[in-house]
Parts: C-alpha cells; structure tokens; sequence
C-alpha cells in the first residue's frame, strides 16, 4: 500500500509546509507543488488507472479526503496570509491628511457685479424687472424728460460728460448745451432708462435700472469717473410714500442686516416730490456715533421720493390715477460700506490681489 | 450757511429747546446740519483771575510780570490761593484789576496750546486774554478788563454767558428762502410750530429800524436807472443814494452778527450791506457815487442793465479782470438816459455776481449809490459758473431772490446806515420794477395730500404749518376727491396763497411735500406695495449673461471693471475699422487719453495685466462684460454692443505639490470659449485661421475668428509680443473678444434627450503619423469619412513629435474611436472590417503611415 502510504506523507508533509509559509506568494507556490497540473497529489489521482482494481477505491477515497485536507488548509492559510498582508499594506500606506486637497482654481465675480447681483435679487423677489438703456444718451432723456430745469448746474459740462453729435440738430436748447453744440451725452444717471420703460411700458411698472453711469471726476481714493447706479421705479395705481418706505426698509435689511434701522430725511431732487434720503443706521458702532459714521449714527445710502408729476406727464402717464416711487442706491458706496474700502480706484485696476478676496 | 442761534432767538421762539434738538428737527424736515459749533465751549481752563501785583520786566520796555489770584484753581497744600506769575504784554495790564486768564492746558481758539514758557528770563505760567484771542470778540488792543465785582475764579465761558451756537446747515437748492436769517427763522417756526418774533418785530427792532426821515434833493437827481432787458435778465432794481457818509468801523453788535454768518467786517457800509443779505437774503451792492460820476463823466449819470459785449472787460473786486460774453449781465453806468449816451455806458458791476473795482466803497467814500435788485437765477447761475465766481451775491440769486423784499431790504440798509454812518437818505428811491410779480394761489386737496402721504394728515395740521410757513389760506371749501384711485372721496380744497420768497411751491405737488415733510416722514407706517397684475424676473438674455459669468469664473477667469474711456492710441490698436464707423468722442474729456469711449475692451484688460505683473502677480486671467461703442454719421446715438472680452497670462493657478501645472495658452481661451458655448447650447460653431495683415494686434499663425452659425463674432488668440511692449508686458498673452449680443441670439436653452443605446459600444485606438502641416481638422474629416456608419465618436488622446522616431516634421496623433451598431450588438469583425477600410484610406488621403 505505497500509494495510500504516499498520501500520508503528502498530507502531512504538506500540512506542515502550509503552516509554514509566510506570503501568498509561497503559498501559491505549495498549491501549485501539490494540486497544480503537475502537482504531487494530482500525479496520483492521475495515475488511478495504474492501480488493481481493489486498491482503486481506497486509494481514490483516501486521495479525495487529503485533497480536500489540503484545499481546507490552503485556504485557511490564504485567508490568514491575506489579512495580514492588508494589515501590513494599510498599516504602510497612512497619508500625511494635513497635506493640501487638490482643489480647482475659481474665477471670481467683481464685488460690484456681486452687490448689482444681490440687489437685483432683493427686487426680482418682489416682482420687479431689471431694465437697461444706452450709455449714450441725449439731454432729454438724461434731464428735461426727468423735470431737470434748464440751467440746473448737473447740465454744465463740469459735472456731464458731453459727447459729439454726429447730426446737424440738436434739439436741447439748454444753455449748456447751446454752448457745446451737442445735446448728446454719457449719462449721469441710470434714470434714463427709466423714462424709456416708461414711454414704452403701460402701467404697472416695477423694475430696477442698474448699470454704469459717468460723471467728469478725476479718480481719487472716494471718486471715480465712472460709477454703477442701481435705481428703481415703481409705477401704479395707489402708490404711497408709504409703499416707499417699506420698500426701501425691506432692501436696506436685506443689504445691511435685519437689526438695521432707517432713517427717512426730507431733501430735494428735480425728479421726484416729496424727495427723501435715506440713511441706515451705523453697523460699526450700532447707531450710537463712532469715527465711521461722522459720530452721527447714520450713513447716507440712497436717494429716493414720490416720482413728480411732471416726470410722469413727459411719459405721458395720467398723474391723476397713477404715482409711483423712485430711488437711487451706488453700488460703490454700499461696497466701500460693507468692506471699509480706502480707495475707489481699487475697483478698476484689475488687481488680482484685490479681485480674488471677493471669490 | 450758518446760523447763529443767538440771532435765531432773537426772529423766532426756540421754546427753550437746545442746540442739538433743534438741529434733529431741522435733519427731520430736510435742512442737513453738518455742524454745531458752540462758541466758548473750547475756553476749558479760562478763569476769571485778579492782578495782585503788576511790575515791569527787567528785561523788557513793555511787559510786565504779574501775579495773578485765580482763586481755588491754583492753591498750596492748606487749600489757600496762590497766585499764578504771568507775563504779559498788553499795555493796559495793571495791578488791581480783574481779568480772563488762560491756564496752562487752555487751547484757545486757533489750537492755540498755552504752555509754561520763559518769556525773556521770566517764567509764565498762563496767558492774559484778549477779546480776540479768546475768540470771543474782535477787540485786541488790550486784555480784557472785567468789572470789579466779578466772582474770582469762575469760568470764563460762564462769565462770557455767549454761549452761542453756530448751526452749519446744508440748504437744498430748491430753498433759496433758508439762505437768510430770517427766512430760516420761519422754517424754524414751521418745523418746532412756534412762533415767530422777527416778522413783527423787524419793523420795530433796533436793528432792523426803518428810515425816520428822506431828505431832499430826490434820488433820481443824482441818479438814474434804465433796464435794457425788459426783465429777462432783471426783474427789479432798486437804487437809494445814501450822502455824506461816514466810513468807519461798524457798532460792535453788527460786527458780531455779520462774524457770526461767516463774514469778516470790514467798514460800516460794506458790513451794513453784508448784514442784509444774512438778514432778509437780499444782495445789496454799494457804489462810490462820485466814483461813478466820474466814469460817467456826469453829474447825473445813468446806471443800465445790460447784457455784455462779447469780449468787453470788467475788472471785478478781487482784482481780476473778466472778459465777458452776452450771456453776462453788467451793470454799467452813462452820462445820462439818452441813447447815444447808453450806447457808451462804461461797466461797473457783474450784475448779481460781483462789483467792479472801478466804484468801490473805499475809506474816501462819502457819497454811495445802493442797489437792491433781483437778477433772474439763470443767467446768474451761469456766469458765475462760466467765469468760476462763486460770491454769497451770486449763490443767492442764482437760486432765487424775492423780487418783492428788494425795497425792504434797501430800507433796512439805509435806516442803518443813517444811524452808523451818518448818512443823509435821498428822497424817493428809484425802483424800476416792470412786472411786480403777484403771489400764487394753489388748491390743495387734503384727501389727495392723504392719498399720496399713505397716512391720514389732519386738515387743520396741514393749515397750521403752511400759515407758519408764511402762506395764506384764502378760503377752504368741501369737494369730492377722485384722483389716485380714489372715488368720491370727501376732501377740503384749501386755496393756498404762496408768498413769492418761495420760489419751490408752484403746483398742489409741491405743498403736499411741505406737509408731509413737516408731518415727519417717520411717522409714515411702512408696507410693501402689491405689484398686483405685474409679473417680474430675469429676461432668458439676463439669465445667459448671468451663465457666461458663472462658466468663466469656473474655468479660473475673474470679472473685472475697466474704464469705458480710450485713447486714440487705444483705438488704434484693436479692432477692423471700417470706414462708416466713428468712434465717439467726447467734447470735454477729463485728459486726452480718455478722449473717446472704447471699441474693445482689450487695452483695458491688457492695462490691468500690466498693473498685476509691475505689482508681482505674474498669473492673471480677467474677463469683462461691457459695452463697446461704434458711432455713425447722421445718428446721435451710438451703436452700443456688449462685449465678451478674457485675456490669460501666466498660469490658471500657481504649481502645487504634486501638479506641475502648464502655463496658459491659446487652448485655454478656446477652451473657455468652448465652454461657453456648451454652456448656452451652441453647437454650431468653428474657429477660422485668420489673416495675419487683418489682425495686426495678433501673434500670426495662433489667432482664429469665432464663427457661430456661419456668422463671424469675435477672435480668439496670442497677442502679438509688439502689441503686448506697448503696454510693457513681457510675457505672452492670450485673448479672446466677442460680440456677445451676436452670441446670446445664438444662445438656445433646448436641450434635447437622446436615448441610451442599450448595446454595447467597441472602442478601437488608431495612431497615424502624418505631416505637421495636417491639421488636426482635416485629421478628424478624413477619419469621419472614411470610416463608415458605424462610427459613433472620434476623440484625440495624444498628438507627439520626435524627430528621431518619427521624421523631420512629422507628427503622431492617437485617436480613440467608438463604434456602435445602433439597435444592435456590433461584432468585431465589423469593427475590424471598417477599420480595415479606414486605414486604407486614410494612407491615401492623409498620406498618413498608421502605428499598431
């Protein structure tokens, strides 16, 4: 019985090396020595056909109970071998977690867009449109058709940028414009666009006219020839000065902060009456008077007011059945606000250093 | 303009209220106060101190040291005064008498610090006051002297009992009422409902006297007045002559006022004028009447009003001389009112702005010509901004002066001048006054007052402050309201007469804001109106606008704002000009390089990457969004499309620890243009090489036009490294410019579905090397074409050179290809069929060599 005698040294020769190894590698290596294509105990289980005819079925029973012994203990080790193994690769791959994330580069939004963006948003919420016109306009549309006198000074080209005209007629007879030859100019106001929405526009109207606007001022820390002005109009029937306030109280929250309290002071502006400013009480000192709001507890923000009848009448909307309200806020004064900006000319370099806080 | 409320007090009750309460209502119903200034308030450390002892300097012929008691505010360890040793210089200082002393720590007006100090040898510990350097008065030639009876030691702000407070108020434009004491005064009554004083007692007060007695010979015996204009430019002109006049310095109490307004004295009659115009805001002018006869060469000569010859010189009170234009009003003076004798009429005065120098009250004046007139707001306010001459003359006209207080003030001015200056007064004031303006009656509504405030106003509220207001309710009647959405509303009509020194209230509007602003826009309850059968939100053009930003900004590309202004150099240098196109110049510029509006917004990007690199950021990669403007002949108004402009510089982001990362190049601008365009749902565009003679400004062989459905809408490329010294950069810039009102039209917001083929696709890599000069385009065709229907999706992975494997100008590119057999499984033996076939063909049409 050498062959059953065989498989008894097999089993336990193989037995004893499995225990011993120490990789997956070596392991699969005894797999192969054993039940692999020339492996020892499958030379066996091949070479059945050699045996008598009562050796076969004792020697085949016992083969199949040594394979499986073996197939058992492969497995059993491989099991072992394979925990260990992740054990040792996780216990060597641990990363330095405090290295920087890969993270991707972002563009960021002008804080000017941004605060256009925010306002925007206050309004479009309360069922406004947003509104925009030329950047060239002419004096009417600019001043005469916002009830601005003839001779008012904001005509003069020392606070209006005029522009020149390219036709033979110039139909302001202003005596600014008489003196330059021209009616056509960058407008001074986003106002304009206001008086096209309307002319072009049945009542109600709700909307918002940001954009640029250009006044002759040589850049410096608080001015800039160049500026955004967010303005709104409201035209309908039973329009109050209280529908004002309680706009304008609902947009200053929403910029500032709900703990912000208004101030609504009485002033002059040719386009609306009554006409009012609007100021927002201090968030550096809360409205108690500190270096930043002039010790007065109050910061200027807007202009506003009941529009005039003579706007109205130039739009040729009835001011017997409708009124309505208008207003003016600069972004860059809620931006200088909001960040405590030393210097408009920031705004327009471009610096990446400065564009990127923003992000 | 400022006001003091001592003056104040003495025109209306300020019910006791202090300066800072009336300030908040003056705030609460529209005059700004910027300040409160509260004189002697500085005067810390100033007491009343008692000259024990008086001796002469040993080193000095006109001071003296002295010992001065100041009571409890300098005493010895027992608490018993010591006297403090002062120096002093003024020559009426003696022992014996009681004085104002400025201690060490005092700060005097003028941050005036008072310090220990050794005057000559002899140490001092404190100063002696004057009036003046006290701030408190003008007088300086000598200390103070106090009555014997004034208790030592107390305070001298207390002693001085001014205590006054200068108001500095911002008056709106349309208020020339509030330019003026006692206009001022009437807001005041207005705003706190108190009542006036001044209105009554003008008449009455010692100040504001009246003139007792005219004396023969009649003004116009002296002189004559003729208006050339008709009163386009002069509505009213009044002239008194004022003879044998004293010059000399004003009584203490007008010098005190006028000081108080803001004014240096400077004699009787020019402060006498000056005290009127803070008075009652009337501008006087006072001309040396015998200066004027001699320029007239008359006895009785003529003053006219008339416009200025165009290039005629006045040489005006500050000593500078003024060419002048027509638009300019003089006031000049003739022999006489004959014709011939007006056509030579020599120019004393810029009517309503300035005196010559010509007649000036000088100290050898005795006879004087007064002038109250009324020059209309808009031909003052030009001149003054024409010529820039700004006087309280011309502020006040240019926003309206009563025609109707002329002779008043002309009166007060003389009775004034009859008591201060002894003038005799001329019978018969000239007073040329052709159309005397008459007050207007308004109707207010209450319910439409109401209806427009949001808030119900008492009727008798609205009647109480108007009539403070100096306006008259001329009858009240009952009507139905049935404006502003309201019907048959009951309503009181009040019939308002407006007094004509309120220019502002000329319609219903104007009195509504009057009493809402006087009712307080703080007891208006705020609510938010209804925008009812109104629909909002963002047009779908404002949405795209709002995509591109957020698709630029997330390939690493910051927003930025740059000047609309250009230069001609600026022009210049970006963009096809074609000949129908002017660029838009403005008529003032603030300087020669912001002459135009800009046709690009390039050079503006390319100045803000040139700012970054001179700063030290050497990665910069900015876009805007902005108009551009193209004007043509005959339009008044420009073309004003918007512009989509980046420009790359450097790399998108610095190289991090384990990412080299390349620097930016013409891939990455089209990229972030490609990007766009996915992000709008444009497919339909290509890239154009261009021709390098058309776009100077770009680096030739790396610039291509933007083509969106057939149309062309911008470029895209390297800035040429000769554009790019001009603006001192020296690194390569990339850029891309669009048309981006062209794009959006483009733009569509459908996104179509296509179905997910349930079968498998087959992916087979192909890499041909073909000649450099083959385009990665025509690459792309050929293997579109020839590679048959199964062909699903081409996408390059590799382009390499290596001139040792592969040849002199060559190039390798690797492309995955995907095949799909639509409704069905394909079988690699198709795949391998067509690709087969494909390689065949593209060996001919590409003379492309196909690596394993």
């Amino acid at each position: 019985m050498s062959v059953l005698h065989n498989l008894d040294r097999i089993e336990q020769e193989a037995l004893l090396d499995i225990t011993q190894k120490q990789t997956l590698e070596e392991l699969d290596q005894v797999r192969v020595a054993l039940i692999g294509k020339k492996g020892s105990l499958t030379q066996i289980l091949r070479s059945m056909n050699t045996l008598t005819v009562e050796e076969r079925p004792k020697v085949g029973k016992r083969a199949n109970e040594v394979q499986r012994t073996i197939e058992g203990a492969l497995a059993e080790k491989k099991e072992e071998l394979a925990a260990k193994e992740l054990e040792q690769r996780i216990s060597q791959s641990a990363l330095d977690i405090t290295l920087p994330g890969r993270r991707q580069a972002h563009g960021a939004r002008h804080v000017i867009s941004q605060i256009v963006r925010e306002i925007e948003s206050i309004f479009i919420g309360l069922g406004y449109t947003v509104e925009t016109g030329p950047y060239v306009e002419t004096e009417y549309y600019n001043f005469t058709s916002l009830n601005a006198p003839q001779d008012h000074p904001s005509r003069s080209p020392r606070d209006t940028f005029y522009i020149e005209d390219l036709t033979e007629s110039c139909d302001e007879k202003s005596a600014f414009s008489a003196h330059l030859v021209s009616d056509v100019l960058l407008r001074t106001q986003t106002s304009p666009v206001q008086m096209r929405v309307m002319e072009a526009q049945e009542p109600p109207i709700y909307m918002l006219s940001p954009g640029r606007v250009f006044r002759p001022d040589t850049p410096d820390a608080n001015h800039l020839p160049q500026f955004t002005q967010i303005e709104g109009l409201v035209v309908d029937k039973g329009i109050t000065f209280a529908d004002l306030k309680g706009t304008l109280d609902h947009m200053t929250r929403a910029l500032f902060g709900q703990d912000r309290k208004t101030r609504y002071r009485p002033h002059f502006f040719p386009f609306t009456e009554p006409s009012c400013e609007v100021d927002v009480s201090c968030g550096v000192c809360g409205g108690n008077g500190c270096r930043f709001c002039n010790h007065t507890g109050w910061l200027e923000i807007l202009g506003a007011g009941m529009v005039d009848p003579n706007v109205l009448a130039y739009a040729k909307i009835d001011a017997d059945v409708y009124s309505g309200f208008a207003f003016g806020i600069g972004a860059e004064r809620v931006a200088a606000l909001r960040y405590n900006l030393p210097d408009l000319r920031l705004l327009t370099t471009g610096d990446m250093r400065f564009l990127k806080q923003f992000s | 303009m400022r006001v003091s409320l001592e003056w104040l007090k003495t025109l209306v009750d300020t019910q006791g209220r202090s300066p800072e309460d009336i300030a908040k209502n003056l705030v609460c119903t529209g005059t700004e106060v910027e300040g409160i200034e509260k004189v002697g308030e500085a005067l810390e450390h100033v007491v009343v101190g008692y000259v024990e002892t008086c001796e002469p300097h040993p080193d000095s012929d006109h001071m003296h040291v002295t010992s001065v008691n100041v009571g409890e505010h300098n005493v010895d360890e027992d608490g018993k005064p010591q006297p403090l040793q002062i120096v002093c210089g003024a020559p009426n200082i003696t022992a014996g008498i009681k004085v104002l002393v400025a201690m060490v720590g005092a700060m005097l007006p003028g941050d005036f610090k008072i310090k220990k100090a050794k005057l000559r040898g002899v140490s001092s510990v404190g100063m002696i006051c004057s009036a003046r350097e006290l701030g408190v008065g003008k007088k300086h030639d000598g200390i103070m002297v106090l009555p014997d009876d004034t208790p030592l030691g107390m305070a001298a702000a207390e002693f001085l009992g001014t205590g006054d407070a200068i108001l500095t108020c911002e008056v709106t434009p349309n208020r020339p009422d509030c330019l003026n004491m006692v206009g001022f005064a009437r807001e005041v009554a207005a705003t706190l409902n108190s009542d006036l004083l001044g209105s009554e007692r003008i008449d009455a007060d010692k100040n504001n006297p009246s003139v007792t007695h005219e004396i023969a010979p009649a003004t116009n015996t002296y002189i004559n007045v003729q208006l050339a204009d008709e009163g386009e430019r002069c509505m009213r002109y009044i002239a008194r002559v004022l003879t044998d006049c004293e010059v000399k310095e004003s009584p203490a109490w007008l010098q005190e006022r006028i000081e108080a307004a803001g004014t240096r004295p400077i004699n009787n009659i020019v402060d006498v004028t000056n005290y009127v115009l803070y008075l009652v805001g009337q501008p006087l002018h006072a001309f040396d009447l015998d200066k004027l006869k001699k320029l007239a060469g008359s006895d009785n000569p003529c003053l006219v009003v008339r416009p200025a010859r165009d290039g005629e010189k006045l040489t005006t009170l500050d000593g500078e001389e003024r060419t002048l234009t027509p638009d300019n009003t003089l006031i000049c003076v003739a022999a006489s009112s004959q014709e011939s004798d007006l056509d030579k009429s020599i120019p004393v005065a810029l009517a309503g702005v300035m005196g010559g120098a010509n007649s000036e009250i000088d100290e050898n004046t005795t006879n004087v010509v007064l002038e109250s007139a009324a020059f209309t707001p808009s031909f003052t306010s030009r001149t003054s901004r024409d010529l820039n001459l700004i006087s309280e003359s011309s502020i006040r006209f240019e926003r309206g002066v009563d025609a109707n207080g002329c002779a008043r003030a002309a009166e007060i001015a003389s009775a004034l001048l009859e008591t201060c200056a002894s003038a005799h007064i001329a019978q018969t004031p000239i007073d040329c006054y052709p159309n005397p303006q008459e007050p207007l009656v308004i109707d207010l509504s209450t319910a439409h007052t109401c209806a427009l405030a949001g808030i119900a106003i008492p009727t008798n509220f609205m009647v109480e402050r108007l009539q403070k207001l100096g306006c008259k309710i001329l009858a009240q009647k009952e009507a139905n309201e049935n404006r502003k959405g309201l019907q048959d509303v009951k309503t009181t009509i009040l019939s308002v007469q407006v007094p004509t020194y309120r220019p502002d209230l000329t319609r219903e509007i104007d009195l509504v804001e009057e009493v809402v602003r006087l009712w307080g826009m703080e007891k208006i309850e705020a609510h938010i109106p209804a925008a009812k059968d109104h629909a909002g939100g963002y047009t779908t053009d404002q949405v795209w606008q709002e995509r591109i930003k957020e698709t630029l900004e997330t390939a690493a590309i910051s927003e930025t704002i740059s000047y609309t202004f250009a230069s001609p150099d600026d022009l210049a240098l970006v963009g096809e000009h074609d000949e129908n196109i002017v660029p838009v110049r403005l008529l003032s510029p603030l300087s020669q390089e912001e002459g135009f509006l800009r046709q690009s917004l390039i050079p503006g990007l390319l100045k803000a990457i040139a700012y970054n690199l001179a700063h030290g950021v050497e990665d910069v990669s900015l876009y805007e969004q902005d108009r551009v403007f193209f004007a043509h002949k005959g339009e008044k108004q420009p073309e004003e499309p918007t512009y989509l402009s980046t420009v790359l510089c450097g790399q998108r982001q610095a190289d991090t620890w384990d990412e080299h990362v390349t620097p930016l190049s013409f891939y990455d601008a089209k990229g972030a243009l490609e990007d766009v365009f996915a992000s709008l749902h444009i497919h339909k565009y290509r890239f154009k090489p261009v021709d390098a003679d058309d776009f100077k400004w770009l680096f030739p062989g790396r610039a291509a036009q933007v083509v969106v459905n057939k149309k062309i809408i911008g470029w895209v490329g390297e800035i040429h490294p000769l554009t790019l010294k001009r603006f001192d950069i020296e690194k390569p810039v990339i850029a891309f410019e669009l048309n981006q009102d062209e794009l959006l039209a483009a733009a569509t917001a459908r996104v179509k579905f296509r179905e997910i083929s349930p079968y498998p696709t087959i992916d087979m890599d192909l890499a041909i090397v073909v000649d450099e000069e083959k385009s990665y385009a025509q690459c792309l065709n050929q293997i579109r074409r020839s590679a048959g229907k199964y062909l699903k999706d081409v996408r390059l992975f590799d382009v390499y050179r290596d001139e040792n494997r592969l040849g002199k100008d060559k190039k390798s590119m690797a492309f995955s290809l995907t095949f799909s057999g639509g409704d069905r499984t394909l079988t690699q033996d198709e795949v391998d069929k067509s690709m087969e076939v494909l390689v065949e063909k593209i060996k001919q049409s590409l003379q492309a060599e196909v690596r394993a």
